[in-house]
């Protein structure tokens, strides 16, 4: 895994006639935890959606602007699942493949090619161990995904984005349907992750941030509003609508 | 005995009658025979109606009593005016209780010891014609618009039952007479035997091999066109104008009635193909014939499959074919499966897409060795089991009484209902599969 | 704290390893593969119409006097000059059809309303394969039973000359449409949110005011769809009817007067028409007409059921 940041330039992105993203401009540096904060519908979401390029599956989107993953315009790479397997993605409602524990994990690297049984059993102990869930699940490998409670389809939808071993880490609001004592344990393993690899992390709760993130950057309507070293940007934004948004008076 | 009224619905309202007698003869509370005080009322009342043995019965929820002073003469039965109402409210009653609404007694006994208590104080009096009420409530006994609910519940229960089995009824009926009348020639060699003698002795063989014919090769054409198609509609297709038309179409072809199928058959593949009547032009039309249900009952499999699989492994780099060979595909598998086999049934059942389009009245193929399972060829006619009821029912002449005897032919009746017997057989047990396949299917439901 | 075993720099890189060019190679083929079958369904789904259309075409549009066609009662394509008026045809098909809606519908909607709300899950499971089961007989079964077992049992009960009528039909189309309308009727009150339940059982109904005051309303466009598709069911049969009506071209006055259908009259008589000639031409008219009349019955059915689909998704 390669040390990659982001760098986006004036990135514009609009469904149909609704504007989600306004030249948005921003670097996110490699090997550690950035942090998106922001109210509903302020283009988090799509930002992620840009980094792995789901945005081609929503019809009505059209994007402009550049992306880069490392050196690699994302727009302009035409094997775009090569990309998709190089950045992990995490959904805010967990997602338990209808298969059991192991091919959940094996999915991703089966698809890329990996045959060994022996390599896919390394790779599967290994993936569910970073997400913290090897221990509860180690005995019954075989038990269904979908069998699970909600904090472990969770962790196993980490495990999974792990698989592949990606160079960038991307988190959709993931702890919003799952119990806080897996919060903890997941936000441990990130903080774990972040020394290798590139994080991304979208959330709605604040604190989660200021807990987790080095670098965040607060969006709101689509624009990006600012973005600087956490402790700065929660002691002493220079906007007054970061400040607003960090004390509770809006969104 | 005292005088019951049943008013509405099961509760009962007890009278019991006094005639101020003092010094009169004890009576018994009815009104031939008025008791001579309210305490004597009183009296009577707890003997049948409190306690641990009351020769009547324990008052239930919206019970009355009434005890009524007697006007004399011919007014004596009619209705007395109501003068004091008092309650008894187990769920009501609180420390402080005085028969009052808000503030009942909590039983019969404290309630008839309240009722004395007031008479002995001379607070009650009761003039000839009015009377004094009792009433029981109960909170959750049922009052009496919950039992005519009920009751009203209970006849439509009953009605809609005897109008489901009026369905069930029927069909048991004839399958059996159907089995009944056909038992005669029900014999494994009624399957294996071609129609002989005009169609008067024989079974039903080159018939069965033709449905299997046509059934198969329609079958063949039909399913991975149909499969594919629905894969590509659910999964690939844009969400424009066209899709939409198209998947309303497709739904709705499906109800095109079977005999407009007969005529596309002989337009198309008949005259257009040049394909003659054939066993071909007779497969096509039938697989054109279930072509759409196959495609949407494909697309109801795979849309039943959530969203969020495929956006999961989307995410993961894999392709939309990769996606839908390993996620989609396996996990519809069972419904495309159900809806594929439910047409074969319906292939081998209908009569009018192959009546112009290849089926033949009568046709000789061998019974014996590997020809007899393989006798037609594509670009001839064929027998087929529902065609060949159709002309057991119109065209065949039965045969004579003196074959009959002779035992050379068979009576016409059996043969007819051995036909339909076979039929009908076939494509229940092909059903039946299909069933079987929905309940294995439920059992093993992966989320 | 979560622990990573391993060591860094020995570990695959699967995502590295991606999808050789052979393989892309042969998902394209099976992509291309579905989409041919995509449009070619599209072609024959058309194609359908297309072709009767196209054998009908020359008398639609050329010698068929269509004011004759719909209103005259005078059918004889095989007189020297011949007539085609459907006017009785027209009257047949509809008499059955309503006349065994009369039966179907009520039938078909009690036990829809009977299966979903007043049994037990196993009578429940046992009933649905019962109706199943009376759906899949095919048509010819249900025209041999018009015309060995119902024809004996109408003479016998009615004392008619003959017992293959209108009334005849009407029984057996009855028993064909009901399954149709059990199912989708059933579909229709399953739709229906259980909450809608729960409130009215919480404000103290029963059963029976929960399904005449709650669900009918509730799902009236449904069960509108399912008499639609039973309706649709009962013009388009073919074999039965050729079976059980008796097949006299008339205006019947009465259940128990004979009648012919459009559908009989296309099976009954295109064997014997010369292919290509008026006679031939014009019972390809009648199959556009048929076809008309089912597309747009299963087409408003099925409008009307999208038409709740979307209100509950919004």
């Amino acid at each position: 895994m390669a040390s990659v940041g982001i760098q986006i330039r004036d990135l514009s992105v609009k469904y149909g006639d609704k504007p989600a993203l306004r030249e948005v401009s921003l670097d996110i540096p490699p090997n550690q935890i950035f942090g998106i904060i922001g109210p509903a519908n302020s283009g988090k979401t799509t930002l992620l959606k840009c980094i792995n390029r789901t945005i081609d599956f929503v019809t009505t989107a059209s994007v402009n602007g550049s992306l880069l993953v490392g050196d690699q315009d994302v727009r302009r790479m035409r094997n775009v699942y090569e990309l998709r397997r190089r950045i992990g993605m995490v959904f805010p409602l967990p997602v338990g493949l209808p298969m059991s524990i192991y091919d959940n994990v094996a999915y991703g690297p089966r698809m890329a090619g990996v045959r060994q049984r022996g390599e896919l059993d390394v790779l599967v102990e290994r993936c569910l161990r970073q997400a913290a869930l090897w221990d509860e699940v180690k005995d019954r490998l075989t038990l269904l995904g979908t069998k699970l409670s909600g904090g472990q389809q969770q962790r196993l939808t980490l495990a999974r984005a792990l698989s592949l071993e990606p160079d960038v880490l991307c988190l959709d609001e993931f702890s919003i349907a799952i119990d806080p004592v897996t919060t903890m344990k997941i936000e441990e393993v990130l903080l774990e992750l972040s020394r290798e690899m590139t994080i991304v992390l979208v959330t709605n709760l604040v604190q989660q941030a200021r807990r987790l993130a080095q670098n965040v950057a607060f969006f709101n309507s689509s624009r990006l509003v600012e973005v600087g070293e956490t402790k700065q940007l929660f002691t002493k934004p220079r906007e007054q609508l970061t400040f607003d948004y960090v004390t509770g008076n809006i969104g | 005995m005292p005088d019951k009224n049943l008013p509405e619905n099961g509760s009962t309202h007890f009278r019991y009658f006094v005639a101020a007698k003092p010094n009169g003869s004890p009576g018994d509370g009815t009104l031939e025979h008025p008791s001579r005080s309210i305490r004597d009322a009183i009296e009577g009342i707890r003997a049948r109606h409190a306690g641990d043995s009351p020769s009547v019965r324990r008052l239930n929820g919206y019970d009355r009593i009434d005890i009524c002073s007697v006007l004399k003469g011919p007014a004596a039965k009619a209705e007395t005016k109501q003068r004091y109402e008092f309650f008894v409210d187990p769920l009501g009653a609180t420390d402080l209780a005085i028969g009052s609404a808000q503030l009942p007694w909590p039983d019969l006994e404290s309630a008839l010891e309240g009722v004395a208590k007031m008479d002995a104080e001379g607070a009650i009096s009761l003039a000839a014609g009015e009377h004094l009420s009792l009433s029981v409530r109960e909170v959750f006994s049922a009052t009496p618009v919950d039992r005519r609910k009920r009751r009203h519940e209970r006849i439509a229960q009953i009605a809609l039952g005897l109008v489901t089995l009026s369905l069930v009824v029927p069909l048991v009926a004839i399958l059996s007479h159907l089995i009944y009348k056909a038992w005669p020639v029900l014999t494994p060699s009624f399957l294996f035997e071609n129609p002989r003698n005009q169609m008067t002795a024989g079974g039903v063989w080159a018939p069965l091999i033709g449905t299997f014919y046509l059934v198969f090769i329609s079958l063949i054409i039909a399913s991975p066109i149909g499969v594919l198609a629905g894969v590509y509609l659910n999964e690939y297709a844009r969400d424009n104008w066209f899709t939409r038309v198209v998947n309303l179409a497709v739904v709705n072809l499906a109800g095109v009635p079977s005999i407009v199928h007969a005529l596309f058959g002989v337009g198309a593949f008949v005259m257009f193909a040049n394909m003659g009547e054939s066993v071909l032009a007779a497969s096509c039309t039938l697989a054109i014939m279930t072509l759409p249900v196959i495609i949407t009952s494909t697309r109801e499999a795979l849309a039943s499959v959530p969203m969020n699989f495929r956006e999961a492994c989307w995410n993961m780099g894999a392709s939309r074919w990769q996606t839908i060979r390993t996620i989609v595909l396996p996990n519809s598998i069972s419904g495309i499966l159900t809806g594929v086999i439910l047409q074969v049934s319906r292939a081998a059942g209908e009569t009018a897409p192959i009546l112009f389009t290849g089926a033949a009245l009568y046709m000789t193929i061998p019974t014996k060795g590997l020809r007899s399972f393989f006798p037609y060829s594509l670009q001839d006619g064929c027998m087929a089991l529902s065609y060949h009821l159709h002309v057991m029912m119109t065209q065949v002449k039965g045969a004579s009484p003196e074959a009959i005897e002779a035992g050379k032919s068979l009576p016409l009746e059996h043969l007819q209902y051995g036909t339909a017997v076979v039929l009908i057989g076939l494509v229940l047990t092909v059903n039946s599969f299909s069933i079987g396949l929905r309940m294995y299917l439920r059992s093993r439901k992966k989320w | 704290m979560a622990t990573i075993t391993g060591n860094l720099n020995e570990r695959p890189t699967p995502a590295r390893r991606g999808t050789s060019s052979l393989q892309r190679l042969g998902e394209l083929a099976i992509e291309s593969l579905i989409r041919l079958c995509g449009y070619s369904a599209i072609l024959f789904v058309f194609g359908i119409f297309f072709f009767v259309f196209r054998e009908g075409a020359p008398m639609l549009f050329g010698g068929l006097d269509l004011l004759k066609f719909f209103t005259s009662t005078d059918w004889n394509p095989v007189s020297k000059t011949p007539s085609y008026g459907i006017l009785g045809l027209l009257a047949g098909t509809a008499s059955v059809t309503v006349l065994s809606m009369a039966l179907a519908v009520p039938l078909g909607l009690g036990a829809a309303v009977f299966v979903s709300e007043f049994c037990s899950p196993k009578i429940k499971e046992a009933l649905k394969i019962a109706i199943e089961m009376l759906a899949a007989i095919p048509s010819i079964v249900w025209g041999f039973i018009a015309y060995m077992m119902l024809n004996p049992l109408i003479i016998w009960a009615t004392g008619a000359p003959v017992g293959l009528n209108v009334l005849n039909a009407s029984i057996i189309l009855a028993l064909m449409s009901v399954p149709v309308i059990v199912s989708v009727g059933e579909d229709a009150l399953k739709a229906v949110p259980d909450s809608y339940r729960e409130a009215a059982l919480a404000l103290g109904a029963s059963r029976w005011e929960i399904v005449y005051r709650v669900l009918f309303p509730a799902a009236k466009n449904g069960l509108l769809a399912a008499v639609l598709l039973g309706i649709g069911r009962a013009i388009g049969e073919t074999m039965a009817v050729l079976m059980a009506t008796g097949n006299a071209n008339q205006i019947p006055t009465s259940p128990l007067d004979r009648v012919q259908t459009l559908t009989a009259t296309i099976a009954a008589e295109l064997g014997e028409a010369v292919q290509g000639d008026d006679h031939y031409r014009v019972l390809f008219v009648i199959g556009i007409l048929l076809f008309v009349i089912a597309f747009v019955v299963n087409l408003s059915a099925d409008l009307i059921v999208r038409g709740i689909r979307g209100k509950q998704n919004a």
